[in-house]
């Protein structure tokens, strides 16, 4: 029951590995729009983005009208055309319900607003003078014929009830000769009667607001004093000890005894302290002690005196779990996964987690209740006295129902007569129909349509560069040099922009890892690092060695570094004891050098750190161990690296994986990519996804060594797979935070490659600047107009600054695209697509290539995305709230402020640039191929059929595309035809901050002539 | 006009102004872009240590070695033998304070521009920054005790509400509170202690209380019983506001605020301004020999429980709050020892390096990294050797004691709280029937209405 609970935690393990998933992995087996409405109420976190939200992509034309009809048609069905009496079609009544906010307050606030605002003065902006035309001058006939004066007592009653009191708040001698603004003041006031009056009379009775089930919320409404905040407080310092990783120098001294034993080892014995609720504390564990319960017997202990039923028992564990769900999901993690952390805890912890808690809570809820009821009773019987004390609500009140009807009476026209004849029945009809498009179904079409508009637009897109490509004919010759990056969205702009400067070249993309699954340890490195995407546990170890002839400079170096890191490790922990004292006095002042340097001038103080760092650091010639000997990989001598045969399999699987089997350049440039940053606890996160959250450089590294080895090519060839010798794989990294490019293992180039490397260098250093020009039209503190050189110096700086929140701007991902680079070629994606290679061609009938590339690519690409789209929805909810104030914990996690809950998830300024949108995945295949994935792959089938992912796919041949919607494929209509083209990237984005839409790059020579609107 | 006396009002003008400028353009509601404001920051604190320097020069060179600088008698009451005084006095300890709050400041103004770049609150930051930058200069430079204490208060306000920075949670809010709530009791302290020396005698200014003599030389003109008496005031001010014991628990709960802000109060300046107050009043401190014994005893208690505290917390932030701590105990430990120097020397180290430290704060993990990538292994995590000798439970009760903080809240709650609110809501309760028996029923209409807000969206969130 409580491994069942567990699942809803935050599968988020410690943060120095940082690893994209789901949020709602435990409601995956749901359909979406179900899962998130109960992960809604699970979780006491927003679904979707507000309607307020919504209402601004609205207005600025990001939503557009004719997807709100077009999304409200398709879930309405065969219903959308149900005539609703004189309020016309369904679909009509709940367009206009998304077209114009409805505004709802709490009760008070209304009153508020009707006596006192202008709501029942003047329409509200929204409405069309056509409407308050009509509404004024019908209502001016009607009263002036039929009520002015002893002509109303002819009227029905139902209709007097309404009206009378409206008319005896006017002085109606003069009515006829009224102006129109008195004649709106009366409109309203009538209307606002008609719908109090309406509701009161006819309206369905609400489901009251359940209790809620934990003691402590109903305490909490009751008397607003929150045994939370008492228990969190002292378990918060006591699970911070406990997972504490190294950062406290004097750890936890009944550690080892175990989360319970541990507990009531260390507050069992001694004084209770001055707190009151924490008096019974040591007299319940020795309860504990002499009765020898076990934790589990200690929860049933506490859920019996808590009197919480049998069949209660799993929601109420849930519930009690999820109040700090933070440090209780870290402590599953480091029981479940203890190969991610140095100190891991042992098994069974979050269930005794769970019994100190249950046992605290007791404490806490029997001292609020003493203290606000003078209850000494058993808790057994709290919950029902104190649901006595709380206020029934409805989930409605009549004000509030009444209200919406008011707004929705003024933006559709109803007149104050026609609603003075609804009867009774109708008027049932009418608060029902409007209360069963309640706020959060409203929201869950206006996240439709605003996914369709991307779809369109995107598919559009794709449409127009699939025709183009079609016409135009693969070219024989072998390029000058092909690069193989990351499918990361980052890396888009960056193939694109070599693509645009040497558009002879080809790019490729694939998982950062590029097939080597494997623990690496750098020269400089004390730990093996996992670097392969967090499903694939690796078996084999790779490490980086100085090369024999700096032997003797890396050992001094070394002794230096260990002597270096040593003093500074003692002063860091000493500035923090007494000793702090005599070295603050003497040395302190002159702290206030880098202090002012690193604030002020962080690019010249971090080009000075690396000028001396470049005294201890290994030297930079440096070879991979990553050859085996022995039988059986491990981390002895012997037992480091791949065997020959190995080998030649990665590299077979990865070319053929992204279709480069023939027509090899010169030179093949593999490129992985990571991220360093200052200041960022949260910096692997922005490190390569396919790597849990470390950097793919060594593993691009590794891969060409591999595929140079003339032995492995030798294999390959006799598959069929032919390299040929003038061909030279090359290994390098590109931090995406600083854009730079490093490159491995250049001194074994040929120097008949030279020239070609020469070449290759120069176009990567121009796409890097214009990257790096590309990316800072995103930040605010860049001016729109800044030159490449002027680029590369800002992205540089904010990686070296201290007080940059944001280094880089992470993942804007909505698209996946799977298939030949043909069919995205010159197509501005705004880095927001991953790009994954894949040639149709290559593939047997089987599918087998595409499958194994779809079992990796979608479920890392939507737990990205998944994850992004619940931070950027609700960034405190789900997300890890605001950067600024976080703190770090134990090693494992952020905390907010001096002690909270650890905050798992995104923080608000990583997801700032993000739309959140389920991944549309394109996908070159035919419906056929995905038919056969998803019956082999379960996961990939729930995903796709529970619509976590959007899903297209391209004809291989024909180029057209289809959509799956309800586990159809359904044919894409393009909406337009054309798509506007550019001469370069630059021209297209230029002085822009927003996304920025799809079009095509021409350089200049081939822009087409009858290009239509190339301009931005 | 001398040359002493344009520096000297540039010095306390610059950041005026600047509060003058940001408050009324808030007030009014002026837009005003982020890269303005930082720009006026810059440019006050810029001219601000410029002018703060040419006095240094100045006093180097001639010699002069207390000048005061006088902007005239703002309210005399002759009768009552009162004045307000508006007088600050540049000697050896106004002036390297001054400089290091100008250089700390300076260099947090910078770091918050970009830090808090498209906040939300970055206006009501600069705002709160500008606020706490006068009380520092200020409170360094008073030449008078009414004049210390209003910049004592512009310190703590701003303290206060930059703790609350983040107002939409919970924690920050009551945090921010609590603090307040012992700023409050310490200024409370401050206050008689100021009338009280008024009454004494008949000055508050601190160049003719304390007698003859730039400071440290001067010698205060009240026997030893009344030295005790203001001088206990006095530290229970200072207790307050350096959270000295028992008032140590508001240090981490200061750390709600944004990490810049959180570097200059509780790890550089403000939590310094206690130990500056005594130094400040040190002639009174050698008049008592007990008041000298006091201080020392609570420095010494204070460093030795945040020392504790500090080896067992396991948060960044806490941790170093407490480092902080053990060292402000040390300093005010210094001062009661007699020493004078030392303690300012003491105060701007400590100041820079943990302002380093604190900014650094968030880097942790890639440090420890890196550390561990030199060393080649685990970082040693292992209690040290001296607490092996100790028998376990005492080994436990002291760690327990350290995580809980020695329950110093806990106890201030038990003994000062409770009662106070004991005694306020008898008086509810009193005027509750009074005030009923009066309405002839229910009197107060605010108690049908619930403290929590009703939430309309289907979802309770």
């Amino acid at each position: 029951m409580i491994d069942r609970a567990a699942c809803l935690l935050p599968a988020q393990g410690p943060i120095t590995a940082f690893v994209y998933d789901n949020p709602l992995c435990a409601l995956e087996d749901l359909a979406f729009e179900k899962a998130v409405a109960v992960g809604a109420k699970t979780f006491g976190c927003h679904p979707y983005w507000t309607e307020e939200q919504f209402h601004r992509e609205l207005t600025r034309g990001r939503i557009l009208p004719d997807d709100l009809a077009a999304e409200l048609i398709d879930d309405l069905g065969d219903h959308a055309d149900t005539l609703l009496g004189f309020l016309g079609t369904r679909y009509h009544l709940r367009l206009a319900m998304l077209e114009q906010p409805l505004r709802l307050a709490p009760t008070r606030e209304l009153e508020w607003l009707v006596t006192e605002s202008d709501a029942l003065r003047q329409f509200r902006d929204e409405v069309s003078p056509a409407i308050r035309s009509k509404l004024v001058n019908r209502t001016r006939q009607w009263i002036l014929a039929e009520w002015q004066g002893d002509r109303g007592d002819a009227q029905p009653d139902r209709a007097r009830e309404i009206i009378d009191p409206v008319l005896a708040a006017f002085d109606m001698t003069g009515a006829s000769h009224w102006q129109d603004a008195t004649w709106t003041r009366f409109v309203l006031e009538a209307v606002w009667s008609a719908c109090l009056v309406g509701v009161r009379d006819a309206a369905p009775p609400l489901a009251e607001v359940a209790m809620p089930i934990r003691h402590r919320d109903m305490l909490l409404e009751a008397t607003g004093d929150d045994s939370d905040v008492l228990v969190h407080g002292m378990l918060i310092r006591f699970c911070a000890a406990f997972c504490d990783q190294g950062l406290a120098a004097w750890p936890l001294p009944t550690r080892d005894a175990g989360f319970f034993h541990g507990f009531s080892n260390l507050y069992g014995e001694g004084s209770g302290g001055p707190e009151p609720w924490l008096r019974g504390l040591r007299a319940e564990f020795e309860a504990h002690a002499k009765r020898g319960l076990t934790p589990l017997e200690s929860i049933e202990r506490s859920l019996h005196d808590l009197g919480v039923a049998e069949e209660e028992q799993e929601a109420y564990l849930a519930r009690t779990l999820l109040a700090l769900r933070g440090w209780a999901g870290m402590i599953w993690q480091m029981e479940t996964r203890g190969d991610r952390v140095p100190h891991p805890v042992p098994r069974g912890s979050l269930v005794e987690f769970l019994a100190v808690r249950l046992v605290l809570e007791r404490l806490a809820l029997a001292d609020i209740a003493r203290e606000a009821f003078g209850w000494q009773g058993s808790l057994r019987e709290l919950r029902g006295f104190v649901s006595e004390r709380i206020p029934k609500q409805e989930s409605l009140t009549t004000e509030q129902r009444a209200f919406q009807v008011f707004q929705l009476a003024q933006l559709r026209g109803w007149r104050p007569e026609a609603l003075c004849q609804l009867s009774r029945f109708e008027w049932a009809t009418l608060i029902r129909e409007v209360e069963a498009f309640s706020s959060l179904e409203r929201r869950r079409i206006f996240q439709r349509a605003f996914e369709r508009r991307y779809r369109m637009q995107a598919l559009d897109a794709l449409a127009a560069t699939c025709r183009l490509s079609c016409l135009t004919p693969v070219e024989e010759a072998a390029p000058p040099f092909q690069v193989i990056t990351c499918i990361d969205d980052r890396e888009e702009s960056f193939r694109r922009h070599l693509e645009e400067i040497e558009p002879g070249c080809e790019t490729f993309g694939t998982a950062g890892f590029f097939g080597v699954a494997m623990y690496f340890r750098g020269a400089a490195d004390a730990h093996d690092m996992p670097l392969c995407p967090i499903v694939v546990t690796p078996k084999h170890y790779v490490r980086e060695h100085v090369a024999l002839t700096f032997e003797g400079t890396e050992r001094v170096r070394k002794q230096t570094r260990h002597a270096i890191g040593t003093v500074t490790h003692r002063l860091h922990m000493g500035s923090r004891t007494f000793t702090g004292g005599v070295l603050a006095a003497v040395l302190g002042s002159l702290a206030s050098i880098p202090l002012v340097m690193r604030v002020l001038f962080p690019r010249a103080t971090a080009h000075l750190r690396i000028w001396f760092g470049g005294f201890v650091q290994p030297p930079p010639v440096t070879q991979l161990e990553l050859e085996r000997t022995e039988a059986t990989p491990g981390t002895e001598a012997g037992h480091i690296g791949y065997t020959v045969p190995e080998m030649a399999t990665i590299v077979e699987r990865l070319l053929r994986d992204i279709g480069l089997t023939g027509r090899f350049a010169r030179i093949v440039f593999v490129l992985g990519h990571g991220s360093a940053s200052l200041n960022n606890p949260h910096e692997s996160a922005y490190n390569c996804g396919a790597c849990a959250g470390g950097s793919g450089g060594p593993n691009a590294r590794a891969l060409a060594q591999m595929a140079n080895d003339a032995r492995v090519r030798e294999l390959l060839a006799q598959h069929g797979l032919v390299i040929p010798d003038a061909t030279r794989f090359i290994g390098g990294h590109h931090d995406t935070c600083n854009d730079s490019v490093r490159v491995d293992d250049l001194e074994r180039l040929a120097s008949t490659h030279t020239p070609d490397f020469i070449r290759l260098r120069g176009v990567v250093n121009e796409a890097r600047r214009r990257n790096a020009q590309e990316r800072c039209r995103r930040f605010y503190s860049a001016g729109l107009n800044l030159t490449a050189d002027a680029a590369i110096r800002h992205v540089e700086g904010r990686a070296e600054d201290l007080s940059q929140a944001r280094p880089e701007f992470k993942h804007a991902n909505a698209l996946c695209l799977v298939g030949r680079r043909q069919w995205s070629r010159g197509l501005f994606l705004d880095r927001r697509a991953f790009l994954q290679s894949y040639d149709p061609a290559e593939d047997d009938e089987r599918f087998s290539v595409l499958e194994r590339i779809l079992q990796a690519v979608v479920p890392v690409c939507s737990g990205i995305n998944l994850q992004y789209y619940f931070s950027s929805v609700d960034p405190v909810g789900w997300g890890a709230g605001n950067k600024l104030s976080h703190n770090i914990a134990s090693l494992v996690g952020v905390m907010d402020g001096a002690a909270s809950d650890l905050r798992p998830g995104l923080h608000r300024q990583m997801i700032e640039i993000h739309e959140p949108m389920r991944l549309l995945f394109v996908i070159e295949t035919s419906p056929a191929g995905i038919h056969q994935i998803m019956e082999r792959n379960p996961r990939i089938a729930a995903l796709v059929r529970g619509q976590w992912v959007q899903l297209a796919c391209i004809d291989p041949a024909q180029g057209g595309i289809a959509i799956v919607s309800d586990g159809l494929f359904v044919s894409h209509t393009p909406e337009r035809s054309d798509l506007p083209e550019a001469c370069s990237s630059r021209d297209w984005y230029y002085g822009c901050r927003d996304n920025v839409g799809f079009a095509r790059i021409m350089p200049r020579a081939s822009l087409s002539t009858n290009a239509s609107g190339g301009t931005p | 006009m001398t040359l002493f006396q344009l520096f000297g009002i540039i010095v306390v003008a610059s950041p005026a102004v600047l509060v003058a400028v940001l408050g009324v353009t808030t007030a009014w509601r002026w837009p005003m872009s982020e890269r303005a404001i930082h720009r006026w920051i810059f440019s006050a604190v810029l001219i601000g240590m410029a002018a703060a320097i040419a006095v240094l020069v100045l006093m180097l060179i001639t010699g002069d070695r207390e000048v005061p600088v006088e902007m005239g008698q703002w309210v005399v009451i002759p009768e009552e033998e009162f004045h307000f005084h508006l007088k600050f006095l540049f000697d050896r300890l106004s002036v390297p304070f001054v400089i290091l709050s100008f250089l700390l400041c300076g260099t947090i103004g910078a770091f918050t521009n970009r830090y808090l770049h498209r906040e939300p609150g970055y206006r009501r930051f600069s705002m709160c920054y500008a606020l706490f930058t006068l009380g520092m200069v200020v409170t360094s430079l008073a030449g008078t005790i009414e004049v210390l204490f209003f910049g004592w208060e512009l310190v703590g306000l701003s303290s206060a509400l930059l703790i609350a920075f983040f107002h939409e949670r919970t924690a920050a809010v009551r945090n921010g509170q609590w603090v307040w709530s012992i700023y409050r009791i310490s200024d409370a302290a401050f206050l008689i202690a100021a009338l009280a020396l008024h009454h004494l005698t008949g000055e508050g200014d601190f160049d003719l209380m304390m007698g003859a003599g730039p400071w440290p030389e001067g010698v205060a003109a009240l026997t030893p019983d009344q030295a005790l008496f203001v001088g206990s005031l006095l530290l229970i001010a200072a207790m307050g506001k350096s959270a000295l014991v028992p008032f140590s628990g508001w240090l981490p709960r200061a750390m709600e605020g944004p990490t810049p802000s959180s570097a200059v109060f509780y790890g550089a300046l403000s939590v310094h301004l206690g130990a500056f107050l005594l130094l400040r009043v040190s002639p009174i401190l050698e008049r008592s020999a007990i008041l000298s014994a006091a201080v020392m005893v609570v420095g010494i208690l204070t460093a030795v429980t945040a020392a504790a505290s500090a080896r067992v917390q396991s948060d960044i932030k806490s941790s170093l709050a407490y480092a902080s701590l053990t060292q402000v105990g040390v300093i005010v430990a210094e001062i009661g020892f007699g020493l004078r120097v030392i303690p300012l020397i003491h105060i701007i180290g400590h100041a820079c390096l943990r302002t380093l430290q604190l900014l650094r704060a968030p880097s942790l993990l890639r440090d420890y990294h890196t550390l561990e990538n030199a060393i080649g292994g685990h970082l040693p995590h292992k209690a040290s050797g001296w607490s092996r000798w100790f028998p376990q439970p005492w080994q436990r009760w002291a760690y327990r004691s350290a995580i809980e903080r020695f329950s110093l809240d806990g106890w201030l709650e038990a003994i000062v709280v409770r009662p106070f609110m004991g005694v306020f809501r008898w008086c509810d309760r009193m005027e509750r029937q009074w005030t009923d028996w009066l309405a002839g029923g229910q009197s107060r209409e605010s108690d049908d209405i619930s403290p929590h807000e009703v939430i309309v969206e289907e979802l309770k969130l």
